[in-house]
């Protein structure tokens, strides 16, 4: 897919856009429902000029020519519906494929900014695989709900005024019966299976984890011996479910029974309306029919747009989810500018004292002077009094437990976080810049994401501009030669959905190229090699500390294999930094490290 | 129409009773249509409302009747779906626990939740929808046109012939835009996900720093896949329009001839009428069955899918998929007599002794002494496993010196650790050669009640959605809450519960509180102490924590399964020098085995993975030299 830049825009001009686009969207939607309308009243038109050809025809004209137009009005409005119908569901797609995109849009440039934020509702991407479901759900919202309901309101207005032209007192009578089948049955099925719905949601719920419990921790079921136990417990949940929910489709069987019963005595009332009207003379026997026949589809459409609010609540939540989002990215992004403020502030202070001597230093030198961070809302501080000094070139590596703060580590020297306290720097400016700095390092984490494109877009995916030869030689640092030259499409092979066509090692030397390519001086490697088997570890640590040769590296990593080649080894545990040396320092003054040491090397021991 | 149907359970009960229904409600539709007919031409001669009373009542006693038919229709269809579904997913379940966990996490673990889940739910929808929609095209239109026969033949001939006029055009378009639809599926498919896909890359595009310049291209991209879908909609909404089309055209004809026929006065008003009204019903069957077949296309796969799955598991011994997949615990079996507690012969209170002296980290195990012969000692003899590309093990002949009690299997990865440890816990069973305890051949209630005496710690332990406390006594739900605290306290997550505002009750698992790998990993130990079993079988437990976790989670280990016999599987050398007995693993097969003292003696594969470790790499032509 095009993962080329298509050049900067303004940001206002891409929200007038939006706006613009909303309004295109509505205009469109108000068609569809139009031509809704339009479909319907053909339909209604043709049973009713249909009945009147019918009566007309039993009055036994002399000439055929007499009732040549209703004739031909027949015609016109079946074909007519049947067109009108096709143009509205057509309509009613686009302007819902309108909306996705513009709300895709708007989601997007939301949570972008959060995504690699630690401790973020949308950072792992199975969280905001579920949001594209949920803007998925919009489509069903706006085409199962949203436009039948609004041509059910247009076809009441219609018929309704159609009926006060003839006798409003009638009218008004019609207008509170129809109003029952087109607010009150709607109405009555939102509220009335309210508590019954939230009860199978939950059970469903609960049978959903039962059977995950139960076929991922096969295993333990097995060896409990308590399979039977499980097989029955689950048979029941899923008998209780099951009446609850076919509980719910019979309730709104039975509110739909009883539309139609409704409706069937509105066509009575309303052929009995016709008759008196005629026999007052109000209006020509012939239109009695016509009157009769008319209402059905109109009742029909009424029906139909109330059967849709029923089925309307799951949708309805995939749309609060979004809203909270929403609002999340909203927050973050109004606690980002206040922060922005503060840090220009701070920088203004810095620019300062460099006068008195704090020389800037290299521009890619890295610093962390005193760095304390705490997560808004925390009581205590996950990185205490931390100081890191990387000038070009320095290797580090970052060990510690899981929880120990080095992944908070990691998001400041991103640029990610700001210290709360402390200065992080690069070449003397502070790291953080807002939601809108650039970055000046380049990540390898745990679980790159490759895209479904092909291999060459995935290495390209930092630089699009780079050339053929600058992948090639990526691709050959990355150690991946022998892998595209086994591949008969070469680098235009397509990355099937989420790389599943690469092992693990493979799936880490195309990010490895990527990071090569994108030739960053400072490069954060965030445990690349965790979950890989100890040969394909070795191999890919051995390629990776070669072809990254020369440049800033902080490495995050939970063995001690490789740590030969640092230059400097830290230990992290609750924040602050325990241990730090050299590995041949730390084996001389650390009997810690010597039995780390020792479990990594069973036979240096 | 699906074969299957047939051999549901009281389908033809189904059949009898829909077909009564469809034919009740085209009386119902006749009667309503006549009533009306009726009505409207009394009023129409000049007669009064009252007059007119006894056709409007027909008309609305036939709707009504008509109604209260459907409604019966759907009771029905739906009661048998929902019956047929539950019994469905029921039996999928089991099937599950037959196939075993290793058959199963090649299905993909999470694909099967799904399917016995959201899939079988669209199994009921299918059999809902569709059973009925076949049997009122079939029953129902040829009634309706009958019934307008009876009324009037001519018309009933223009309908009689539109009707597979409409048919024929229906499927024409359809597969007009299923052509198209194959031919675009490609770029189609890419440009649906494009969003998808960027989303959950979203964080690599902010480490690379592209992720502002990529949101351009998402709304560019969805825009492009609105064309793409409009166009594809243009086509495929004609077959919806073709019927719409086709069944007005029909109507109108009927109409325009029935006025002409007026004129002539070959027909009468209250029975033209009630042609007129009848017309459009004539196409009401096959209208839904086109709108509802769509709806419960993904229901008849998820069918055959679920179909696919007790299949293969019913077919003794047979297709390749099937070889790990033997019942690994016949669910037939009688097994209610014993329980796991008495059944093992190391009490409960080792544990309790040890939690009154809590393990200190960095603390190496102290050495181990009094070691009793423990029971079931496993043996392999010639044991072969076949996998979907070749054999994962080959001719394991392996005997335990009685007194081993910490056994180690090394190996790289794929050399058949994980299934040597998978036949041991006999959740797969050899597909040559055979697993013996003390010697003897187990037969399959044996099988079970040996794995009613084992515990299992796998790579990442599955924690369930409960409580920590129902987490840890799992394997023996009637443990007291001190023996879990004794357990807890010798896994050493003494000081995670101390954390715990809920103490026990706390929930963890999906929707609880988050462990780390470590914290995992020591729930998984706590509960392999509960209940008493005598022997811990352990998969790789520590690899992928981080160093100083993995040092005291070992001591833990070593400390906490002190007097039980334990298996270990892992690639981390480290383990080995505190076991009795160690087997090497090397493609499928049992290179070596010995104490680690005379492994490192003989010089030979278990010496050069130890000494040669950082040049792994290049350790298969290393080894192969050293075989020759």
């Amino acid at each position: 897919m095009t993962f080329t830049s298509t050049g900067r825009r303004g940001s206002g001009r891409a929200a007038s856009q939006t706006r613009a686009a909303r309004r295109g969207s509505t205009a469109k939607l108000a068609l569809a429902a139009l031509l809704g309308l339009g479909a319907l009243l053909c339909a209604a038109a043709l049973l009713y000029t249909s009945g009147h050809l019918i009566s007309s025809s039993a009055l036994r004209p002399e000439n055929v020519l007499m009732v040549y137009v209703p004739i031909v009005l027949v015609r016109t409005f079946g074909f007519g519906k049947a067109v009108m119908q096709y143009l509205e569901r057509l309509a009613g797609h686009s302007a819902a494929l309108r909306v996705l995109s513009s709300l895709r849009g708007r989601l997007y440039r939301l949570v972008e900014p959060l995504a690699a934020r630690p401790r973020s509702r949308v950072r792992t991407g199975d969280m905001l695989g579920l949001m594209a479901e949920d803007i998925e759900r919009v489509q069903q919202l706006l085409l199962r709900f949203a436009l039948p309901a609004l041509i059910a309101a247009a076809a009441y207005t219609v018929g309704i005024a159609a009926i006060g032209r003839l006798d409003p007192g009638f009218a008004v009578f019609m207008a509170c019966y129809a109003g029952y089948l087109l607010l009150g049955a709607p109405a009555l099925a939102l509220l009335g299976g309210r508590e019954r719905r939230r009860r199978a949601r939950q059970a469903r719920r609960r049978a959903y984890t039962e059977l995950t419990d139960a076929v991922f921790g096969m295993q333990d079921w097995m060896l409990s011996g308590r399979t039977r136990e499980w097989l029955a417990r689950f048979a029941e949940q899923r008998r209780h479910a099951a009446a609850l929910e076919g509980g719910l489709r019979r309730r709104a069987w039975r509110m739909h029974w009883l539309s139609q019963c409704l409706s069937g005595v509105a066509i009575i009332l309303l052929s009995l309306w016709a008759g008196g009207l005629a026999q007052q003379g109000a209006i020509g026997p012939t239109w009695i029919a016509a009157i009769a026949l008319a209402g059905m589809p109109l009742l029909e459409a009424l029906i139909r747009s109330g059967d849709a609010t029923a089925r309307v609540t799951d949708d309805a939540a995939a749309l609060r989810r979004l809203r909270d989002t929403e609002l999340e990215g909203e927050r973050l992004a109004a606690d980002d500018a206040r922060s922005a403020a503060e840090a220009a502030a701070a920088d203004a202070a810095l620019a300062g004292h460099e006068v008195d001597g704090h020389a800037a230093g290299h521009p890619c030198e890295l610093r962390l002077e005193r760095v304390c961070y705490r997560y808004p809302g925390e009581t205590g501080d996950t990185l205490r009094d931390l100081e890191l000094h990387a000038p070009p070139g320095k290797r580090i590596a970052v060990l510690g437990r899981s929880g120990a703060g080095k992944s908070t580590l990691l998001s400041l020297l991103q640029g990610e976080l700001a210290p709360t306290a402390g200065r992080a720097l690069l070449g003397g400016h502070p790291l953080w810049a807002g939601a809108d700095s650039q970055a000046h390092c380049a990540v390898l984490g745990q679980q790159p994401h490759l895209f479904d494109t092909t291999l060459a877009a995935n290495i390209r995916i930092g630089r699009p501009e780079a050339d053929d030869a600058a992948v090639m030689r990526a691709v050959r640092l990355a150690g991946l030669e022998p892998l595209v030259e086994s591949l008969p499409m070469g680098l235009r092979t397509r990355v099937l959905e989420g790389g599943r066509r690469f092992s693990g090692g493979e799936r880490q030397r195309i990010a490895l190229a990527r990071v090569i390519l994108l030739d960053r001086p400072i490069v954060l490697l965030d445990e690349p090699a965790v979950g890989l088997d100890p040969r394909t570890e070795q191999a890919l640590l051995r390629t990776l500390l070669q072809a990254l040769e020369g440049r800033t590296l902080i490495w995050v990593t939970h063995h001690l294999t490789g740590m030969e080649a640092m230059d400097e080894i830290v230990f992290i545990d609750e924040g602050a930094i325990t241990l730090r040396g050299t590995h041949r320092q730390l084996l001389q003054s650390s009997a810690h490290y010597r039995r780390l040491y020792r479990l990594d090397r069973p036979a240096a021991g | 129409m699906d074969r299957a149907w047939l051999e549901l359970p009281g389908f033809r009960g189904l059949l009898l009773r829909l077909g009564l229904l469809t034919t009740l409600q085209a009386g119902a539709v006749m009667l309503q249509a006549l009533g009306l007919a009726a009505a409207v031409a009394t009023l129409f001669h000049g007669g009064t409302g009252a007059e007119a009373a006894l056709g409007l009542a027909l008309f609305g006693g036939g709707w009504c009747v008509r109604h209260t038919l459907i409604w019966l229709e759907r009771r029905t269809a739906d009661r048998f779906a929902e019956r047929t579904a539950e019994a469905l997913r029921v039996r999928l379940t089991e099937t599950f626990f037959h196939m075993g966990p290793v058959a199963a996490a090649r299905e993909g673990s999470g694909r099967l939740v799904t399917l016995a889940m959201d899939g079988i739910d669209r199994v009921r929808v299918y059999l809902e929808l569709a059973i009925p929609r076949v049997i009122g095209m079939a029953v129902g239109t040829t009634l309706l046109i009958a019934a307008v026969a009876w009324l009037d033949a001519v018309s009933a001939l223009i309908l009689a012939v539109s009707l597979p006029v409409l048919i024929a055009f229906f499927i024409l378009m359809g597969l007009a835009a299923r052509r198209q639809a194959d031919r675009q599926w490609q770029s189609h498919r890419l440009l649906a996900h494009h969003f998808t896909d960027a989303l959950r890359g979203l964080r690599t595009l902010r480490e690379l720093g592209r992720s502002r310049a990529h949101g351009r291209t998402v709304e560019a991209v969805s825009e492009q896949h609105r064309g793409a879908t409009m166009r594809l909609l243009r086509v495929a909404f004609l077959s919806s329009f073709t019927l719409d089309f086709f069944s007005m055209l029909a109507v109108a004809f009927v109409a325009v001839g029935l006025g002409l026929r007026l004129i002539d006065g070959a027909i009468g008003l209250e029975r033209a009428l009630a042609v007129l009204v009848l017309a459009p019903e004539v196409f009401v069957p096959v209208r839904m069955l086109g709108t509802d077949y769509h709806a419960s296309l993904d229901g008849k796969e998820a069918w055959a899918d679920a179909r696919r799955i007790l299949d293969e598991r019913r077919r003794p011994g047979g297709g390749a998929s099937d070889q790990d997949g033997r019942p690994g615990v016949p669910l037939s079996d009688e097994r209610e007599g014993e329980t796991p507690a008495s059944a093992s012969p190391v009490g409960a209170d080792a544990c309790g002794v040890r939690a009154r002296s809590p393990i200190r980290p960095f603390v190496v195990p102290p050495a181990r002494v009094d070691r009793g012969v423990l029971p079931d000692l496993p043996s392999l003899h010639d044991v072969g496993v076949d996998g979907e590309d070749g054999p994962r093990l080959t001719g394991i002949r392996a005997e335990l010196p009685p007194q081993a009690l910490r056994i180690g299997i090394v190996g790289a990865s794929g050399s058949g650790k994980s299934t040597l440890l998978d036949v041991l816990s006999g959740f797969v069973r050899p597909d040559r050669g055979e697993l013996r305890l003390d010697g003897r051949t187990p037969g399959i209630s044996e099988v079970e009640s040996w794995q009613r005496r084992i515990a299992y710690i796998p790579q990442q332990p599955y924690l369930f959605a409960r409580t920590l406390a129902d987490n840890v006594r799992f394997y023996a739900p009637e443990a007291q809450d001190e023996e879990v605290r004794a357990a807890i306290e010798a896994a050493n997550l003494g000081p995670l519960l101390r954390q715990l505002p809920d103490g026990l009750e706390a929930r963890i698992g999906e929707g609880g509180r988050a462990l780390s790998g470590g914290q995992a990993q020591r729930v998984a130990l706590a509960r392999a102490l509960v209940g008493g079993r005598s022997t811990v079988l352990l998969d790789e437990p520590t690899a992928h924590l981080d160093i100083e976790t993995e040092w005291e989670l070992k001591a833990t280990i070593l400390q906490a399964l002190h007097g039980k016999r334990m298996f270990i599987a892992t690639h981390r050398l480290h383990w080995m020098a505190d076991m009795d007995w160690v087997w090497v693993m090397e493609r499928g097969r049992l290179v070596e085995a010995g104490t680690p003292a005379q492994l490192l003696e003989r010089r030979g594969r278990y010496y050069s993975m130890l000494t040669n470790r950082e040049e792994e790499g290049r350790d298969d032509i290393h080894i192969d030299r050293q075989a020759r």
